[in-house]
C-alpha cells in the first residue's frame, strides 16, 4: 500500500462531573502538560490533536465540556455527531461515578448509535501509594462492571502523572471503525484513498504511548 | 366550576393575551424608571416636574462643562432625587440619594417662578428651577420636604456608608471634604496583591487625578452629577483604586449596599457550618478561579471568594452557584470589597444578565440565540460562512457572555470592557462580540472548521495589545492597538445594537428556548426515574406532564421553585385520571374517596414530609395499576398495614371496607359496568340474536335490570367482605395479650369473642377474603386498574398552560423580585449595626510584593498637578471615538441661559449668606 496515511477525523466529546479532570486529561494528551489549579471550563472548549495508531493517523477533534450539572443542558450541542466520548469520573468521588452512569445513559439514548464510549476513572495518582485504599471511593470492579454492562472501554488514568492517558485515546482510536470516521465533516475528501487499517491494529489500550504522535 | 378550573381558565386567558400580542409584559412607569436609573426595586415616582438645573460647587474654578442650565425633568422617589436632561440624557443627569442632601433652600424669585437650591454633603449645590404651575411646584417642594424628613432616620447609615467609599477617603486625605476618614476603606485584593496590568501604562495616576477633579466639581458616590466628562472617564478605563466604587455606582449596586448594611454579614453568620450542594460546588472551584493572580494563591483571596459566593448562594437558593460566577466574583474582588462584590453579584444576576447563572441557564441560552441572530443580521457574510461550514458559534461566544470576557482575553482588557458593561448594561457584551467577529472577519471567512475558527480568535485575544495597523506608514495609525480598534468597532459601528433591539430578539426566541429547556429537563428527569413494570415510557411522559401541570409552584424552565406535589395537587392529579373519585362536597360527613387518597398519599410520601416527588408518584402509581392479582391485593393490604407488622387491626379492617365501599361507588351505583356485567350484557345480546336470527335493528337491553344486578352484587360483595374479614380475623397473640392483661390487671378468658378484643387479619387471610368474592376479585384484578387512566392524554389546553405558564413566569421573573426585596427590607430594618470587616488588619502582610515603582498610594492630589500631555492623551483619541457626539446646546438651551443671566438668580456663595437670614425660606436643613 503506497498511500500515505490520510488523517481520519474523529469527533470526541468529554463528559463528566465538574472537576474530575476532563480538561486536564485533554491538556495532558494535547500538550503533555498539567496544571494544579485548572479553571473550570465555561461552556465548552475545543482542541485538536493527531494520534498515530499503527499505520493509521487519527485527528481528534476534542470537545471538552463543562461539568457542572446545570451545564448539562448545553451538552447535546457538543455531543451531536460525536463518534467517540470519554465519560470521566474521579475515583475518589463516588458522586462523580453516579454522574458517569447518567452520562452513559444519556449518550446511549441521544448520541449517534455507533458512538464509541470509554469510561475513564481519573486521578489514579491519588490512590497509587495509598496502601489502605482509604482515598479510593470507586473500585476498579465497579468501573469494570459498568463498562461491561454498557459495552464501554474502561481505563483508570492520571492526568497528573500521565498514567494511561494516551492509552485512552489509542484505545478509542483502535475501536473506531474507519468507515464511520470523517462523517461529521461532510467533506469526505480522501475517501477513495482511505484504506481500512482497523484489522491491523492491536485492540485495547495496550500499545505504548510512543505510538502516539503527541 | 371548581376553584382550580376557574384559576386555570383565568391563567389561560392571561397567557393567551400575553402571547398573542407577542409583547413583553408591560413594565409600569415606575419599573421602567427604576430600570433606567438603576434604582432599587420598589422606588416609585412620588412627584415630578419640568426643571432646569444650575450646578455649582465650591471647587468649580476649573470646571470643564459649559452647559450651565440644562433643561429636563426632575423626579422625587422615596429615596432619590433624579434629574435627566432633555438633550440626550447624557449631558447632565443625576441620581442624588436623599441621605446626602444637607440642605434645601427656596430661592426668592421674582418673575421666574419657583426655585430650590439643594446642597449635598459633597458640597455641591444644585438649583432646580421648577417650570410649571406655581401650585404644582409647591406640591413638588412639599413632597420633597416630606421624604427628606422620612430619610432623616437613616442618617446613621449614610455616615457609616461614606467611610466605605474610596472617593470620600481620597478627598478627605486631600482636605477637600470635612469627613474624617483616617484609613482607606476596605477595598479589593489589588490594594494588597497589586492590580493586574501596569499602572504606568494605563496612566492610572492621571486618571485618578481626573476623577479627583471630577469629584470635587460634580460630587461623588451618592450625589454625583453625571456630565459627559463622567462617561468619558469611564470609557478610557477606570483607575485601579476607584474602579470598584465606580462600578457599583454605574450599575446601582451601591444603593443596595447602602440599604442593607448588615445583610452580608448576617447571611454568613446565620448559615455558618451549613451544608448545601452549592457549597460543595463552590469548594471545588475556589482554587480554580483566576489561579494565576497572586491574591488567589493566598488564603486571604480564597477566603473572600468563598465568603461572597456562599453568602450569595444562601441569599439566592434558586440560583445557588454556577461555574463562571467564581471567575466573575474573583475578578470583582480584585477591585471591590467583599460587600461591594456581593451586592454587585446580586444585581448582576437579578438585573443585568438575568438567567445567565440560573439552574437551567435560560438567559445564557437565550442570549446565545440572540447573538447568533444579530450576527446573521449585521454580519451576513460571516453568518453564512459559519452556517455553511457547520461551525458552532456558541462554543466561541458562550464563554464571552457567561464570564463577561474575563476568561477570553487578558484581564486588563476584560476589565476595560467590564467598565463599560457596568455603565451600559448587557448590550455591551453583544457589541463587543460582534466587533470581535467583524475585526477578524477576513481571517474567519477562510476557515472551514471549528478548530481554526477558535484558534484565530484565541490568537487575536493574545495580541490585543499589538498594533492594529503595524504596516501603516502613518505613525498615528501604527499606534492604535487592536484593543482600541475593537472598542471603536464595538461602540461606534455596533452602536445600533441597543437594549430595545436586544429585548425584541429575546422575546422572539424565548418560546423556542423555553421549549428546548422543557424537553431537555423532561427527558433527563424521566430517564432518572426508577424502572417500572407496569408503566411504559410513553405513559411516563404523560404522567410527567400532568405532574408538573398540577404542581403549580414549579417552573421547569426557570429551574426554580418546588418540584414536589402536595396533597391538594395530588388530589387534582388523581381526579383527572381516576373514574372513582367523588368530587361532591360532603361537608365533612362520612368517609369519602378523600380518605383513600390521603392513605395513598401518606403511603407514597416515604419521608412523611407532606410532599411527594415525581419519583414517589410513579412508584406509587405503578403499584396501583399492578397487573398481578396477588401483588395487587398485597399492595392494597400494605396501605393499611401502616406500621408494617404484616397485619391490619380491627380499625383497619373497618377502614378497608369503608374505603372499598367508596372507591367501588361508580360500579356500586350502577354508573359504570364491570366485566361481569359487560359479560352478562353481551351474553344476553347474543341470546337475543340467537332467538331471533333475522332480527335487524337495535336489540333492546334493559339497562336498569343489569344496573340493579350489579348494584346488588357490589353491596353483597361489601357485606361479605366485612363479614368474612371478622370471621377469619385472629386474636392478637396470647403472649402480648397476657402481658396487656397483666398490666391492666383485668382478666378476660374469652378474648376472641369480645368486640373490644384486639384482632387482626394478616395478608393470607386478607387475600382469601378478597378472593372469596367474585366481584371483589375482579375488582382487584381488573376493574380498579382499568379505572385509572394513566395514559389519558393531558388536556391539550392544559398542556399548553404548563409550558406557557412557565414562560409567563419567566417573563415576570426577569430581574424582578419585588416581593422578596420587601421581605428582606423588613428583616433588615431592625438591626442597623455595621460589622466592620476584620480582614483589613490581616491584609497588610504581603505589601512587599508591590513594586515601589508602581506604588501609587500617594493620592495627594492637592499638590500634584496632572500632566497636560497625559490628559490630552487620555481624553483625546480613544475617548473621543468612544463618546457619544456632544452637540452644542440647542436653541432653547441658549435662550434659557440668557434668561438666567438676565434674572441674575444664579445662586452663588455670597447670595447664599444673605438668604440664610430669611429663615422661613429654609425648606430643609440637615447640617
Ligand atoms: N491529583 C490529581 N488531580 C487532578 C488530576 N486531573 C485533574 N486534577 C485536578 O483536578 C482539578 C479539576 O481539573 P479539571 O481538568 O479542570 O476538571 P474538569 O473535569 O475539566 O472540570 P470542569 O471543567 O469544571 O468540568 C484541577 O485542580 C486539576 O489540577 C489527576 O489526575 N490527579
Ligand atoms: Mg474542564
Amino acid at each position: 500500500m503506497s498511500f500515505p496515511n490520510p488523517a481520519t477525523s474523529v469527533k470526541l466529546v468529554l463528559l463528566g462531573e465538574a472537576a474530575v479532570g476532563k480538561s486536564s486529561l485533554v491538556l495532558r494528551f494535547v500538550s503533555n502538560d498539567f496544571q494544579e489549579n485548572k479553571e473550570p471550563t465555561i461552556g465548552a472548549a475545543f482542541l485538536t490533536q493527531k494520534c498515530t495508531i499503527g499505520e493509521r493517523t487519527i485527528k481528534y477533534e476534542i470537545w471538552d465540556t463543562a461539568g457542572q450539572e446545570r451545564f448539562a443542558l448545553l451538552a447535546p450541542m457538543y455531543y451531536r455527531n460525536a463518534q467517540a466520548a470519554l465519560v470521566v469520573y474521579d475515583i475518589t468521588k463516588p458522586a462523580s461515578f453516579i454522574k458517569a452512569r447518567h452520562w452513559v445513559k444519556e449518550l446511549h439514548e441521544q448520541a449517534s448509535k455507533d458512538i464509541t464510549i470509554a469510561l475513564v476513572g481519573n486521578k489514579f495518582d491519588l490512590v497509587e501509594d495509598d496502601e489502605e485504599d482509604s482515598l479510593r471511593k470507586v473500585s476498579v470492579e465497579e468501573g469494570q462492571n459498568l463498562a461491561e454492562e454498557e459495552g464501554l472501554l474502561f481505563f483508570e488514568t492520571s492526568a497528573k502523572t500521565s498514567y494511561n492517558v494516551n492509552e485512552v485515546f489509542i484505545g478509542i482510536g483502535s475501536k473506531i471503525p474507519d468507515s464511520s470516521a470523517n462523517q461529521p465533516e461532510a467533506i469526505r475528501e480522501n475517501n477513495q484513498g482511505r484504506i481500512d487499517l482497523t484489522s491491523n491494529n492491536a485492540s485495547g489500550g495496550s500499545s505504548g504511548s510512543g505510538d502516539c504522535a503527541c | 366550576m371548581s376553584f382550580f378550573e376557574s384559576l386555570r381558565d383565568k391563567a389561560v386567558a392571561t397567557i393567551t393575551q400575553v402571547l398573542d400580542k407577542k409583547e413583553e409584559v408591560k413594565l409600569t412607569k415606575d419599573e421602567l424608571f427604576c430600570k433606567e436609573y438603576n434604582l432599587p426595586d420598589g422606588e416609585t415616582i412620588l412627584s415630578e416636574s419640568a426643571a432646569e438645573v444650575g450646578v455649582k460647587s465650591s471647587h468649580n474654578k476649573d470646571a470643564y462643562k459649559n452647559i450651565p442650565f440644562p433643561q429636563g425633568r426632575v423626579y422625587a422617589t422615596q429615596h432619590f432625587l433624579v434629574f435627566r436632561d432633555l438633550f440626550d440624557h447624557r449631558n447632565c443627569c443625576f441620581t442624588i440619594h436623599l441621605l446626602s442632601v444637607k440642605k434645601v433652600e427656596r430661592l426668592p424669585s421674582r418673575d421666574y417662578g419657583f426655585a430650590l437650591t439643594i446642597t449635598t454633603h459633597s458640597q455641591i449645590s444644585v438649583t432646580l428651577y421648577l417650570i410649571g404651575l406655581r401650585s404644582d411646584s409647591e406640591k413638588f417642594a412639599q413632597t420633597l420636604k416630606v421624604i427628606l424628613k422620612k430619610n432623616l432616620s437613616n442618617i446613621n447609615k449614610f455616615q457609616i456608608f461614606l467611610k466605605t467609599c474610596y472617593s470620600e477617603y481620597l478627598l478627605a486625605k486631600n482636605q477637600i471634604s470635612n469627613e474624617k476618614i483616617d484609613s482607606p476603606p476596605n477595598g479589593g485584593l489589588g490594594l494588597e496583591f497589586k492590580f493586574p496590568g501596569n499602572a504606568k501604562d494605563s496612566k492610572d495616576k492621571s486618571k485618578m487625578k481626573l476623577w479627583f477633579d471630577l469629584f470635587r466639581v460634580d460630587g461623588r458616590n451618592l450625589s454625583l452629577i453625571k456630565t459627559p466628562m463622567f462617561y468619558k472617564l469611564v470609557r478610557v478605563g477606570l483607575p485601579n483604586r476607584l474602579r470598584g466604587e465606580i462600578w457599583e455606582l454605574c450599575c446601582g449596586s451601591m444603593y443596595l449596599r447602602l440599604a442593607d448594611q448588615t445583610e452580608y454579614e448576617k447571611l454568613l453568620s446565620q448559615n455558618m457550618h451549613k451544608k448545601s450542594i452549592a457549597i460543595e460546588e463552590i469548594e471545588k472551584d475556589l482554587n480554580r478561579s483566576l489561579p494565576e493572580y497572586s491574591g488567589y494563591q493566598s488564603p486571604i483571596g480564597i477566603e473572600r471568594l468563598r465568603r461572597v459566593l456562599t453568602a450569595f448562594s444562601w441569599k439566592n437558593p434558586e440560583i445557588g452557584y454556577c461555574q463562571a460566577m467564581n471567575i466573575v466574583v474573583a475578578a470583582l474582588l480584585i477591585y471591590m470589597s467583599e460587600e461591594q462584590a456581593f451586592w454587585t453579584l446580586n444585581l448582576l444576576c437579578d438585573k443585568i444578565v438575568p438567567g445567565y447563572y440560573s439552574k437551567t441557564m435560560y438567559g445564557t441560552l437565550l442570549d446565545q440565540r440572540v447573538f447568533e441572530s444579530l450576527v446573521q443580521s449585521t454580519l451576513p457574510m460571516i453568518w453564512e460562512h459559519v452556517e455553511k461550514n457547520d461551525i458552532q458559534l456558541s462554543v466561541v461566544s458562550l464563554p464571552w457572555f457567561l464570564s463577561l470576557y474575563l476568561t477570553s482575553m487578558p484581564l486588563v482588557f476584560a476589565f476595560r470592557i467590564i467598565d463599560i458593561f457596568f455603565l451600559q448594561g448587557a448590550k455591551t457584551l453583544f457589541q463587543v462580540g460582534l466587533a470581535i467577529l467583524k475585526v477578524n472577519g477576513e481571517e474567519l471567512l477562510k476557515t472551514n472548521d471549528d478548530g481554526t475558527f477558535i484558534s484565530i480568535i484565541k490568537e487575536y485575544f493574545n495580541t490585543l495589545d499589538q498594533s492594529a495597523h503595524p504596516n501603516s506608514p502613518n505613525p498615528k495609525f501604527r499606534n492604535i492597538t487592536k484593543f482600541q480598534e475593537l472598542l471603536v468597532t464595538a461602540f461606534k459601528e455596533f452602536s445600533i445594537i441597543n437594549d430595545e433591539m436586544i429585548n425584541k430578539h429575546r422575546l422572539k426566541y424565548r418560546d423556542s428556548i423555553f421549549q428546548n429547556i422543557s424537553s431537555f429537563v423532561k427527558r433527563t428527569e424521566i430517564r432518572n426515574l426508577p424502572k417500572l413494570a407496569n408503566i411504559d415510557q410513553a405513559t411516563l411522559s404523560i404522567i410527567y406532564d400532568r405532574f408538573y401541570a398540577f404542581v403549580e409552584s414549579y417552573n421547569v424552565t426557570l429551574g426554580s421553585g418546588s418540584s414536589l406535589m402536595d396533597f391538594k395537587a395530588f388530589k387534582r392529579f388523581m381526579n383527572d385520571i381516576c373514574d372513582w373519585i367523588d368530587n361532591r362536597d360532603h361537608q365533612g360527613a362520612g368517609v369519602t374517596t378523600d380518605d383513600f387518597l390521603r392513605r395513598l398519599f401518606d403511603n407514597w410520601d416515604v419521608e412523611g414530609a407532606g410532599f411527594i416527588s415525581l419519583s414517589d408518584l410513579v412508584i406509587g402509581l405503578n403499584k396501583l395499576v399492578e397487573k398481578d392479582l396477588m401483588t395487587s391485593i398485597s399492595n392494597f393490604f400494605e396501605l393499611y398495614d401502616v406500621r408494617k407488622l404484616g397485619r391490619i387491626d380491627r380499625e383497619g379492617i373497618l377502614q378497608v371496607s369503608e374505603d372499598l365501599l367508596c372507591i367501588t361507588s361508580p360500579w356500586k351505583d350502577g354508573i359504570l359496568f364491570d366485566r361481569i356485567t359487560d359479560g352478562l350484557i353481551s351474553q344476553t345480546a347474543l341470546n337475543e340474536q340467537k332467538k331471533n336470527p333475522d332480527f335487524e335493528g337495535e336489540i333492546i337491553i334493559d339497562r336498569l335490570k343489569f344496573e340493579h344486578q350489579q348494584i346488588e352484587r357490589y353491596l353483597s360483595g361489601a357485606s361479605t367482605f366485612i363479614q368474612r374479614a371478622f370471621e377469619y380475623a385472629q386474636p392478637v397473640e396470647e403472649e402480648i395479650l397476657i402481658q396487656d392483661l397483666v398490666m391492666d390487671n383485668k382478666i378476660s378468658h374469652n378474648a376472641a369473642l369480645n368486640p373490644n378484643t384486639p384482632v387482626f387479619v394478616n395478608l393470607p387471610t386478607f387475600r382469601m377474603v378478597v378472593l372469596a368474592d367474585e366481584t371483589y376479585e375482579l375488582f382487584f384484578s381488573k376493574t380498579f386498574r382499568k379505572s385509572i387512566h394513566l395514559d389519558k392524554p393531558l388536556d391539550s389546553k392544559f398542556d399548553s398552560i404548563r409550558n406557557l405558564r412557565s414562560m409567563f413566569d419567566g417573563l415576570l421573573a426577569d430581574g424582578r423580585k419585588v416581593a422578596r426585596v420587601v421581605r428582606d427590607r423588613v428583616d433588615v430594618a431592625a438591626n442597623n449595626v455595621l460589622h466592620n470587616n476584620e480582614d483589613n488588619s490581616s491584609m497588610k502582610s504581603s505589601k512587599s510584593k508591590v513594586h515601589e515603582e508602581e506604588e501609587e498610594r500617594d493620592d495627594d492630589f492637592g499638590v500634584i498637578s496632572i500632566n497636560e500631555a497625559d490628559k490630552d492623551l487620555l481624553l483625546g483619541a480613544e475617548a473621543q471615538v468612544l463618546t457619544d457626539p456632544v452637540h452644542p446646546g440647542s436653541g432653547a438651551n441658549r435662550d434659557l441661559k440668557r434668561l438666567h443671566q438676565e434674572n441674575g438668580n444664579v445662586p452663588d456663595s455670597e447670595r447664599k449668606d444673605e438668604k440664610g437670614e430669611i429663615k422661613n425660606l429654609i425648606e430643609f436643613d440637615n447640617s
